[in-house]
């Protein structure tokens, strides 16, 4: 009897303990959701009553609405880029024998774990030099906020795409060529097809660590041109209240109904 | 002829491959080395205030930093935090990150989601969630001073503690993907053997779970360790002004003081102290595990 109540005591234990760890990862979000409803200003509990009038100030706030645009534009932009220097690197890296190919590889992977601190403020000299060299406004442009954010972008492409090719059969390919498909017509009627949920969730990934991004950004943003993230940050310096709340509820809905459509395509659980 | 014609083929395929890999290798190597490179240049610059940089070969900056007790202090304390973040999100992450592997639960997407979700939502926006739990009316105090146990707000706020259960909640979830990985590609069988074999569930995971799960365990300690070093948002939300951490000093230094070769040196000495010390534990790891 005792035998096989312990097990099961154990199971408890574990099932617990494993949710109390995924409550403590929620927590600080449904703190912020909470908040984002409360009738009064002052973030004071049990508050005094609900209210959705904060939602209705969050159009209002235009540090939050211009960041919201430029972290949009800046993700997508430095996505696509991303994606065009990242799956072919992917698929010459899993396909040939490149003179120093694991030396490369480890080369498109580091900016990953390049501390976000170090990589700001780097870029943010480099910019400085560039422009001193060239004369092109670099520092707080667009172009210079997509060509770092790029960079951080690349390596998701290569390692997620670097991983869905590897369990990819290339008879099929030889399969199509014998049928009488050109390299082009095999690349993009079967390979690109077959690596698609791999493209999906690099895209998805590359995305939302361009989006989320602040240590490095902070260095590269100008006066009036501001990401989401830093708008977020700077009002939260001065204040919390409610409508900062709002814009954090807005942002965490999107990216949730993001994922779980990019779970139907992709399962995001055999992906990260 | 048809012994030479393969030959261009294949001169054509590597001259291809080259063409496929070289602009990813050139944009990364410009733009994370080629920075990396001046900003180690520039911490060898002098400073002289009103004058900015002045161009030099020094190692000023690194004394200025390493004779400053203000400035120990602050790494000390970066390291302590990161240490005790790092255990703490080890400890939490394993139950969670075994849970996930082993579940056959159908809503196991939906609880992957629920860890990768606040990933993205980005570090400010969780610092704010303790902000307004933290508070000396915010939901903690309010719950337990409701509850009786207190009768005096707790001082959490811009405290030591306030910053690192905010670390936590930010790479708990990065701990819990990495496990997982490598706990899922762990045979199930090896578990039931140590079973079967008459090991207790303590025997089991000291003797097969943990040692198999190791290379999971080293890199997410390692991915942890290195974004708590490096925190920004959270110890400048929840630790306040007066709570320096190596990440806001190098800030300040650009943003405020304006002393770009300082500014560079503690950026490099924040690299280096990282890479160290994961070198170190790495080490220390390898030696007990072989």
């Amino acid at each position: 009897m005792s035998a096989a109540a312990r097990p099961s005591l154990g199971r408890l234990a574990l099932n617990g303990a494993a949710g109390l760890s995924l409550l403590f990862i929620l927590l600080p979000l449904i703190f912020v959701t909470w908040l984002a409803f409360f009738r009064q200003e002052i973030p004071s509990f049990p508050p005094e009553g609900y209210s959705l009038k904060w939602f209705a100030a969050v159009p209002g706030q235009k540090a939050f609405v211009d960041g919201f645009v430029l972290s949009l534009e800046v993700g997508v932009l430095a996505t696509l880029i991303g994606l065009v220097l990242g799956v072919p690197a992917s698929l010459a890296l899993v396909r040939h024998r490149i003179v120093l190919g694991p030396a490369v590889n480890t080369l498109l992977l580091l900016p990953l774990v390049m501390p976000g601190i170090v990589l700001g403020t780097s870029l943010y000299v480099f910019q400085i030099e560039t422009e001193i060299a060239t004369g092109w406004p670099m520092l707080g442009s667009l172009g210079g906020l997509v060509a770092a954010h790029t960079l951080v972008v690349v390596p998701w492409v290569v390692r997620l795409v670097t991983a869905s090719l590897a369990g990819f059969d290339r008879t099929i390919e030889e399969a199509a060529q014998n049928l009488g498909a050109g390299p082009w017509t095999t690349f993009w009627r079967v390979t690109l097809p077959s690596i698609r949920s791999g493209i999906v969730a690099a895209g998805l990934f590359g995305f939302v660590t361009s989006f989320g991004n602040l240590e490095m950004s902070l260095f590269l943003v100008g006066p009036g041109r501001t990401t989401l993230p830093i708008a977020i940050l700077q009002y939260l310096e001065w204040k919390i209240d409610p409508t900062v709340a709002a814009a954090s509820v807005i942002q965490i809905v999107l990216i949730g109904a993001a994922m779980i459509i990019t779970d139907r395509y992709v399962k995001l659980s055999r992906v990260v | 002829m048809s012994t030479i014609a393969p030959e261009p083929v294949a001169g054509g395929r590597t001259h291809l491959a080259g063409a496929l890999v070289v602009p990813a290798t050139i944009f990364v190597a410009i733009g994370l080395l080629g920075p990396i490179a001046i900003l180690f240049r520039y911490s060898l610059n002098y400073f002289v205030p009103g004058q900015f940089m002045v161009d030099g070969l020094t190692i000023e900056n690194y004394v200025k930093f390493f004779t400053d007790s203000y400035y120990l202090n602050v790494l000390w304390r970066t390291v302590r935090v990161s240490v005790i973040c790092t255990i703490a999100c080890l400890i939490m992450g394993f139950p969670l990150a075994y849970v996930l592997a082993r579940t056959q639960s159908r809503f196991k997407n939906l609880m992957v989601i629920a860890v990768v979700l606040p990933l993205f939502v980005g570090n400010a926006v969780r610092s704010a969630g303790w902000m307004t739990a933290f508070g000396s009316r915010g939901a903690l105090n309010a719950s337990l001073m409701g509850l009786g146990i207190i009768d005096q707000p707790l001082e959490i706020m811009f405290t030591e503690t306030a910053v690192i259960i905010g670390i936590i909640a930010v790479n708990l979830p990065f701990m819990v993907l990495t496990l997982q990985s490598v706990i899922e590609g762990i045979n199930r069988n090896v578990e039931e053997a140590a079973f079967s074999l008459g090991a207790g569930p303590a025997a089991m995971f000291r003797r097969v779970l943990w040692p198999l799960a190791m290379p999971g365990i080293l890199a997410g300690t390692i991915l942890t360790f290195i974004l708590a070093m490096n925190a920004y948002a959270t110890p400048v939300l929840l630790g306040g002004p007066k709570f320096q951490t190596m990440g806001p000093l190098v800030y300040g230094q650009f943003a405020q003081q304006n002393n770009w070769p300082f500014g560079g040196a503690i950026s490099f000495i924040l690299m280096t102290a990282t890479i160290l010390l994961t070198v170190a534990a790495n080490l220390i790891v390898q030696r007990r595990y072989r």
